[in-house]
């Protein structure tokens, strides 16, 4: 009888902690700043006990009933607490004050567990031991938990599934109240149809949790997020980190502010500086702008037509005052012309030609994407080169995913023009690959416009050198009715963080 | 990090949505009426005019129309073709909204492989085969097929998930029983090349696979399934022949198959639009009767007086219009429907994406095609579904009655419930759905009528009326109707260069 009731101060105890642990991790998670986020939610937790404690003293009669109620609330409330977490980050402006709702409801209500069950067990135990006895499980079931929930629980079973198997817990010791302490209890029967009904909820919940954090998944940045929208075509996520701007679409990381010129710088000029005479450009993607921005630097170009899906992006880079200032206003520049269109369709019902075009699509991360990295859509965009022209292509990394990157040049070269690899090493991205697609052969430029911060003519040369580590390796074309390149980028980006 | 799919917030969304939207649609290109006058040899009004042409030929399906594109091809320029609907195509007939061009029936050409010199030919034409080379882009995108299975989509159709190490086994032995078939070089297409008396024809499928111990659930699943798609019958139902026929014919070079929004209505329509001075639609031949040297053929608005005539319509039709034709004793035919299913939102899915053709392990039914996955465009808001079901598990003469006795309602909602298995949020997506029911679509390649007389006699002429409908063949497919179609318009210019 005793180690039973002493188990189940282990249990809450436990469950307690755990649900501070995942109000901590949440907050960290999606708003970064561990230190403030751990220190301010422990603050208000441990507070929140103590008004519970407090709060305890105005509870008389029907404790058990009480006690019962409280560990159902608990169960209710700490178990669904990271799902209501996720879903409030995703799809409400008010996470903040959700997160601290639910930090102070579930420590109030814990702060009244311990306080109730010592005033129920009073009459069974001397006072020096229950006390003694009491603590201890209780500190032992919060070293079980904060061990449990690093090894284990985040890893195995996530953040919201964890919430819910411990939601279970409290229920469990809800039941279990009714049947100990039955003879203490008026209604038994209604408590304990209580119990089954939350255990049902928290049950059903449990298989349905990958809904849950993925509905809420898209939403994990570490930064502060500035501006989030999701459009018929992608989710559009802004985030900023002291001077540090990030772009995300669908959660993959499209520029770093701090570095981007470092992939737009090569991304642009070892093509275009390469044609002396380029009068017209074609950009497909990029929207945000930045390689519109290095195109904008040859005084030359009379025209450069950026096609790019998403209306609310190039709206959000044309008029954003801070992303039209790293652009430097390049898409509201009267050279450029912006098409919202898609891309593969839009060439294919279009018949001019152009003197460079940048083909900087998203990675091929599914099939509906590795259209535009198939051979049918270098044919297409060949068509519209002028002769002399040169294409270039955000090929993906050539470290991370070599086959990937080496299937993109084998593309383009199938397409029935010259190939010319070549790479940059991006802080936020790593290694990066590009290639130019050219009919005459191609020489990396003598001259570069002014002011560039990364390239110089003499290092541009070197960017086509590849160390041992990604040099090419045998991989077949990606074609429309094969598309061996989403199979290849999966396997191998599988297992990279990013 | 690796792949997201955005997918809780819809299903969340839908929670909510709990009424069912209003679906518009109704059957439509109902041809059983007319079929049924022709039948009953009704009263039509006596032609107002007569014209003397050399050849005439009847049907502007797939046969009658490659019979023409031969004629025309050899110079021949003095013949016409009669269809009797508003518009040619037969069985490649194909719609058209303003979300996407859609099939009605044929949907795809398997990749003709180098024996296949006729459909090369023809695709050579059209600019799709080039220098040895397909056109990347009508060969079916990837992901070709993805098979409902266990609560979850798998790629591809034949059913790996849940397989055993025994399956798995079975399959690679029916695999290699196949390219043993392959290697004998007497399954072929067109099918007449290699043909050569087998005993195979007298077993069914179903009998096969059990004489062979084929007992693994997957794939006998899997062998029906694909005796459903091409001949609209069970594998108990078909010949052993023909059920070998669709896998040890064709071994292609190439990943496709050949494949258009509108499905095979692009070659139609490429065909119409090249022979359309030859072409007379809406045009019902009710009577063809020979006259001494001549051939006269009568619709409503002409006599036709022909030195040869080219019967490119079903075969089980000539009784009831040529006149002295025989019965088409032992001619099945399975009867099909086919559902356009217009969606303002694609259901909401998880990996793997959604394929070209989507399957329901386990349904009655054959699946949906997705008109819009040969598109070039990354994202798609809206799309059109062609919904496929064969009937398979009642006689041809039981299916036909139920699908005239059951209202289109009836129907909507068995292929919501069916593609809800998958889908459950369906209703929500689909705003109309067109249901279109064929009492005669697929002849049925039936134990023992590959090789039997009553096939055979058909492939002589009837005094100069010459037969090509893919029939002949015993299953209609692409290439048997271009073939026999080709055969029959050899045959008629020779007689009538003769003459």
């Amino acid at each position: 009888m005793s180690i039973a009731l002493f188990l189940s101060v282990f249990l809450i105890a436990a469950c307690g902690l755990i649900y501070e642990l995942i109000a901590g991790t949440l907050a960290s998670y999606l708003l970064g700043d561990t230190v403030f986020q751990f220190s301010t939610i422990i603050g208000c937790y441990l507070f929140a006990m103590g008004i519970g404690s407090y709060l305890s003293r105005f509870l008389h009669r029907g404790l058990v009933a009480r006690f019962v109620s409280v560990e159902l609330m608990v169960g209710v409330i700490g178990g669904f607490s990271s799902s209501l977490l996720f879903l409030a980050f995703a799809y409400t402006e008010a996470f903040r004050f959700v997160l601290y709702a639910v930090v102070i409801l579930v420590g109030t209500l814990v702060g009244l567990e311990i306080p109730l069950l010592m005033r129920i067990l009073k009459e069974r135990f001397q006072f020096r031991e229950l006390v003694s006895q009491v603590l201890t499980f209780d500190y032992l079931g919060a070293l079980g938990a904060s061990l449990l929930f690093p090894i284990l629980l985040v890893p195995k079973l996530g953040l919201v599934r964890s919430a819910l198997v411990f939601g279970i817990f409290n229920v469990g010791v809800a039941l279990w109240s009714t049947y100990l302490f039955r003879e203490q209890i008026a209604r038994t029967r209604s408590l304990r149809a209580g119990c089954f009904v939350v255990l049902a909820l928290l049950g059903t919940a449990i298989t349905f949790a990958d809904d849950i954090s993925n509905a809420a998944d898209n939403s994990l940045y570490a930064d502060q997020v500035i501006f989030s929208r999701t459009t018929p075509y992608q989710r559009i996520v802004l985030t900023k980190w002291k001077d540090d701007l990030r772009l995300f679409l669908n959660s993959h990381l499209q520029f770093s502010s701090r570095d981007e010129y470092r992939y737009h710088e090569a991304l642009v000029h070892p093509g275009l500086a390469a044609l002396p005479g380029a009068r017209r450009v074609l950009v497909m993607g990029g929207g945000d702008g930045l390689a519109v921005r290095e195109i904008l630097k040859y005084p030359t170009v009379q025209s450069v037509t950026l096609v790019d899906l998403d209306p609310e992006m190039t709206h959000l880079f044309s008029t954003h005052p801070v992303m039209s200032a790293l652009n430097r206003h390049s898409l509201t520049n009267p050279r450029v012309h912006v098409i919202n269109a898609d891309a593969f369709r839009w060439l294919d019902t279009n018949t001019e030609q152009y003197d460079f075009i940048v083909a900087d699509f998203p990675d091929p991360t599914s099939y509906a994407l590795g259209k535009l990295f198939t051979t049918a859509f270098y044919r297409l965009a060949a068509k519209h080169l002028a002769s002399g022209g040169l294409i270039v292509v955000q090929s993906t990394s050539p470290l991370f995913a070599r086959k990937s990157y080496w299937c993109i040049v084998d593309s383009v070269k199938q397409a029935g023009l010259r190939v010319y690899p070549y790479h940059v090493y991006v802080p936020s991205f790593g290694e990066w690959g590009f290639v130019i697609g050219s009919f005459a052969p191609y020489e990396p430029p003598h001259q570069l416009p002014a002011g560039l911060r990364f390239l110089s003519t003499r290092n541009v040369a070197e960017l086509f050198v590849f160390p041992v580590d990604m040099q090419p390796v045998p991989a077949e074309p990606n074609r429309l009715n094969d598309q061996v390149l989403v199979r290849y980028y999966e396997e191998e980006w599988k297992d990279v963080a990013h | 990090m690796t792949r997201r799919q955005f997918v809780a917030a819809p299903a969340l969304v839908g929670l909510w949505r709990k009424t069912d939207r209003p679906i518009t649609g109704g059957f439509v290109n109902d041809s059983s009426p007319l079929g049924h006058r022709l039948r009953d040899h009704s009263a039509f009004r006596p032609p107002a005019r007569q014209v003397r042409i050399p050849v005439v030929i009847v049907g502007g399906g797939m046969a009658g129309l490659n019979a023409a594109w031969h004629l025309d091809k050899r110079g021949f320029h003095d013949f016409v073709l009669l269809e009797m609907e508003q518009r040619a195509g037969g069985n490649s007939r194909w719609g058209e909204n303003e979300i996407s061009k859609f099939p009605w029936a044929a949907h795809y050409v398997p990749v003709p492989p180098k024996g296949e010199s006729l459909a090369r030919e023809l695709f050579e034409e059209f600019g799709v085969f080039r220098d040895g080379k397909w056109d990347e882009r009508v060969l079916c995108f990837d992901p070709q097929e993805r098979l409902f299975i266990n609560g979850h989509w798998q790629e591809g159709i034949e059913p790996d998930d849940g397989a055993s190490a025994g399956d798995r086994g079975q399959f690679r032995r029916f695999q290699q029983m196949i390219n043993d078939f392959r290697a004998t070089g007497q399954f072929t297409v067109p099918m007449d090349r290699g043909l050569n008396p087998s005993a195979l024809d007298q077993l069914s499928m179903a009998d096969w696979l059990s004489q062979r111990r084929f007992d693994s659930t997957p794939l006998r699943w899997y062998i029906n399934y694909t005796c459903r798609d091409d001949y609209g019958t069970l594998a108990k139902n078909t010949s052993a022949w023909a059920g070998i026929q669709y896998f040890a014919s064709r071994e292609s070079e190439e990943k496709g198959p050949l494949t258009w929004p509108e499905g095979n209505g692009w070659i139609a329509a490429r065909l119409i639009e090249k022979l359309k001075r030859y072409l007379r639609t809406g045009e019902v031949v009710y009577r063809v009767v020979h006259s001494g040297a001549k051939v006269r053929v009568l619709t409503e608005q002409t006599e036709y007086i022909a030195d040869a005539v080219i019967w490119a319509a079903p075969t089980f039709l000539a009784s009831y219009i040529i006149e002295g034709a025989p019965r088409a004793e032992g001619f099945q035919y399975s009867p099909w429907l086919t559902a356009n299913l217009t969606l303002d939102r694609i259901p909401s899915q998880n990996n793997p994406e959604p394929a070209w053709d989507n399957v329901v392990y386990d349904s009655p039914t054959l699946g949906y095609v997705n008109a819009t996955h040969m598109t070039l465009a990354t994202h798609i808001e809206k799309t059109v579904w062609t919904f496929y079901w064969s009937l398979a598990e009642y006689t041809p003469a039981d299916a036909r009655r139920l699908l005239l006795a059951k209202d289109w309602n009836y129907w909507k909602e068995a292929i919501l419930n069916d593609l809800a298995r998958a889908h459950p949020d369906i209703r929500q997506c689909v705003a109309h759905m067109d249901i279109m029911r064929i009492g005669h679509a697929m002849a049925r390649p039936a134990p023992g009528f590959i090789f039997s007389e009553e096939r055979t006699r058909w492939q002589k002429p009837l005094g100069n009326i010459f037969f090509a409908n893919s029939d002949l063949s015993g299953f209609s497919i692409f290439e048997e109707a271009q073939y026999r179609g080709v055969e029959a318009a050899k045959r008629a210019q020779r007689l009538v260069s003769q003459a």
